[in-house]
């Protein structure tokens, strides 16, 4: 009879006994979500201060930022939306603490994993914001430059400087992220020379009526501009 | 006593050693060598002929030139007053020549000479550009006589000039200034001015010795800088301004870039002063007005209706993010015309401009994208004035710059009304 009863208290025995070494893990765990709540939400009004203070919005309206993200339906203003990013990170990293108070190994190996690539996914995603926000300026730059140059392709010239300046940027990001790096490395390549070779071959084989077109449209204009030049003193 | 921060150890020993001085002119200069000569004797004979009991002295500040334009200011002299004067001057005049220190810009230029003034407890000052050819001894007088003598604090140049000359001048600066402060100062980046030495100390106090002042936009400074802290304005005719051609090489959008971007930052730093301000009056003019024989100068309204076309093909969405729907309809409107029927009106021109200051303002796009993308429609302007004056005598087309300053005052209230909107609400 006790044999029985042993057979049937031994299993639940051996339950209580993990759960009372679990319990603790399990307490620190709601400790350190509700810590770690608490620190992200510190931490997000911080951050959405020091934005206002730096005028982190204005920036971002001028650089195309805020265009950007309205472009993705987010119609916060930027310095809220990074806001909402570091609590949300923050979360993220208490809820990986919070998981390896536990002490699974199979969860500890996991938030291992994760843990290891946020640095990655957080440097790519930069670089695609930084990127993007650099090609916007770069090629808005170019275009203005162009249109007062009189160039008659300011707007080709600029969108096409702006998507080869992406190309790069999402080869960076990919590269970063170590997504198939050899071939990203081989398709970016294959892109960038491709446009350069796709343009050569448009200009001296395919489009060469388009071409002359262009050249004869950008150089027609030229003796008219030598004929008569302005000498007013602007200021 | 000498306590400036700018000037060279060398430099602190001439100052000191002249002790003080009634007048100091000031002669900002970088590779003027071939004009400069004849700007200092200018000077020298305007001092000694309408000053010559005071206490005078000429300051070159350098940014360096690599031509001998300070050896040619040291050595520049009048060989036989008596050619020139009834009767001899009885103060010498002394003369600094230096490099000055700092961001290399006219701007720095300037604070050394404010900076000399104010240790020389100078009463009035005056400065002038090196690369002028039509300078005369009256100049002097004229930039002089209204500090010392009538208690004015600044001076600004009057010139005659040609009817297409100075349109930066004469389609934004003028009257933007002038609809704003309300004063009538028809050239307020003339780059002569005469003020006194209460005003050298009150730029000196001024912290924007390290900012854009410094590099580029002085003029447009100090004149605002005068009107909006209530010194006494007036202005003074010198007759014609030439000076040497202007580089080549200059781009004409950063020249806008420079000169808009000045102003619309003393926009924002004098708000509180422009937005209460109705109307204009004119400021006390000094000089005899006479008419003066100007040389022809060459235009080509067709380029610069071309590149308005190309504005309007390619800053498209800039422009109309700037100016909104509806006066962007209007300058697609513009796109249409023939050359011989193209009319910039006025009414949409002040818009224009006071769009670009309240984009500006709310930090649109980054101001130096910004207020280049101006430059096609500023272009699209200029044409349509010379098209319009082509027939016209100096006056007449005088008077259509004065319709346009009439309409910069009358819509004025359309500038304070968006300036004041929220930042918010312009996204």
């Amino acid at each position: 009879m006790m044999d029985f009863l042993n057979l049937i208290f031994e299993p639940l025995q051996a339950v209580f006994q993990t759960f009372r070494v679990f319990l603790p893990n399990f307490l620190a765990m709601l400790v350190i979500m509700l810590l770690g709540i608490l620190v992200a939400w510190l931490i997000k009004f911080i951050v959405v201060k020091s934005l206002h203070a730096v005028h982190f919005d204005s920036w971002s309206d001028r650089m195309g930022f805020t265009a950007l993200i309205r472009k993705g339906d987010v119609w916060s203003r930027p310095s809220a939306m990074l806001g909402s990013i570091t609590f949300w990170f923050l979360i993220i990293l208490t809820l990986m603490i919070g998981l390896g108070a536990l002490k699974i190994p199979a969860i500890d190996s996991l938030v291992e994993q994760v843990v290891g690539y946020m640095p990655r996914a957080f440097s790519a995603a930069v670089i695609l914001i930084v990127g993007y926000v650099v090609a916007g300026f770069v090629s808005q730059g170019v275009l203005i430059a162009a249109v007062n140059s009189g160039y008659h392709y300011a707007k080709l010239i600029a969108g096409a400087l702006r998507i080869l300046l992406m190309v790069l940027i999402l080869a960076m990001a990919m590269e970063q992220l170590q997504i198939a790096p050899s071939i990203v490395l081989a398709a970016f390549s294959i892109i960038f020379g491709g446009i350069v070779a796709a343009l050569s071959i448009s200009f001296g084989v395919g489009g060469i009526e388009a071409a002359r077109r262009m050249i004869e449209r950008e150089t027609a204009e030229k003796p008219d501009a030598g004929k008569a030049k302005d000498e007013i003193d602007p200021l | 006593m000498m306590n400036a921060v700018t000037l060279r150890t060398e430099v602190h020993e001439q100052v000191e050693k002249i002790g003080s001085a009634d007048i100091v002119v000031g002669i900002p200069s970088f590779n003027n060598a071939n004009t400069i000569s004849h700007v200092v004797r200018a000077v020298q004979a305007g001092l000694a002929k309408y000053f010559p009991t005071r206490r005078a002295v000429i300051v070159n500040s350098d940014g360096g030139s690599s031509d001998g334009t300070m050896e040619v200011v040291r050595n520049a002299s009048i060989e036989d007053f008596s050619a020139i004067l009834l009767h001899h001057r009885v103060e010498p005049i002394s003369r600094i020549a230096f490099p000055y220190s700092g961001i290399p810009g006219k701007g720095s230029a300037f604070r050394s000479i404010f900076e000399i003034a104010r240790t020389l407890e100078a009463k009035a000052c005056v400065v002038v550009d090196s690369d002028l050819r039509s300078i005369t001894p009256e100049w002097i007088e004229l930039l002089v006589k209204p500090v010392l003598e009538d208690g004015y604090d600044y001076v600004a140049p009057l010139y005659h000039r040609h009817k297409f000359d100075g349109t930066i001048t004469n389609s934004i600066v003028y009257p933007l200034t002038r609809a704003l402060y309300g004063k009538r100062v028809r050239q307020p980046i003339g780059g002569d001015f005469g003020f006194s030495g209460r005003v050298a100390g009150f730029y000196l106090s001024k912290d924007v010795w390290e900012s854009d002042v410094a590099r580029f936009g002085i003029d447009i400074w100090m004149t605002t800088t005068a009107i909006a802290n209530g010194f006494r304005i007036a202005q003074s005719f010198l007759g014609a301004k030439i000076h040497d051609a202007k580089d080549p090489g200059a781009d004409l959008s950063s020249m806008l870039y420079q000169v808009v971007s000045a102003n619309f930052d003393l926009m924002e730093e004098y708000a509180g002063v422009w937005m209460p301000v109705h109307g204009s009056e004119p400021v006390p003019t000094f000089g005899f007005q006479y008419t003066v024989g100007l040389e022809h100068v060459p235009v080509n309204t067709g380029r610069m209706l071309g590149l308005f076309r190309e504005g309007l093909n390619n800053l498209r969405e800039i422009w109309l993010g700037i100016l909104g729907a509806g006066d962007f309809r209007e300058v697609e409107r513009l796109g249409a015309l023939a050359d011989d029927a193209f009319c910039f009106p006025i009414g949409l021109w002040t818009r224009v401009i006071y769009d670009y200051a309240i984009a500006f303002h709310h930090n649109k796009l980054p101001p130096e994208h910004l207020i280049k993308s101006l430059t096609p429609l500023y272009l699209g302007k200029t044409a349509s004035f010379i098209l319009a004056a082509a027939n016209m005598e100096g006056a007449e087309a005088e008077a259509e710059i004065e319709k346009l300053c009439k309409a910069f005052e009358d819509n004025k209230e359309y500038l304070v009304m968006s300036w004041s909107k929220h930042k918010g609400d312009q996204t």
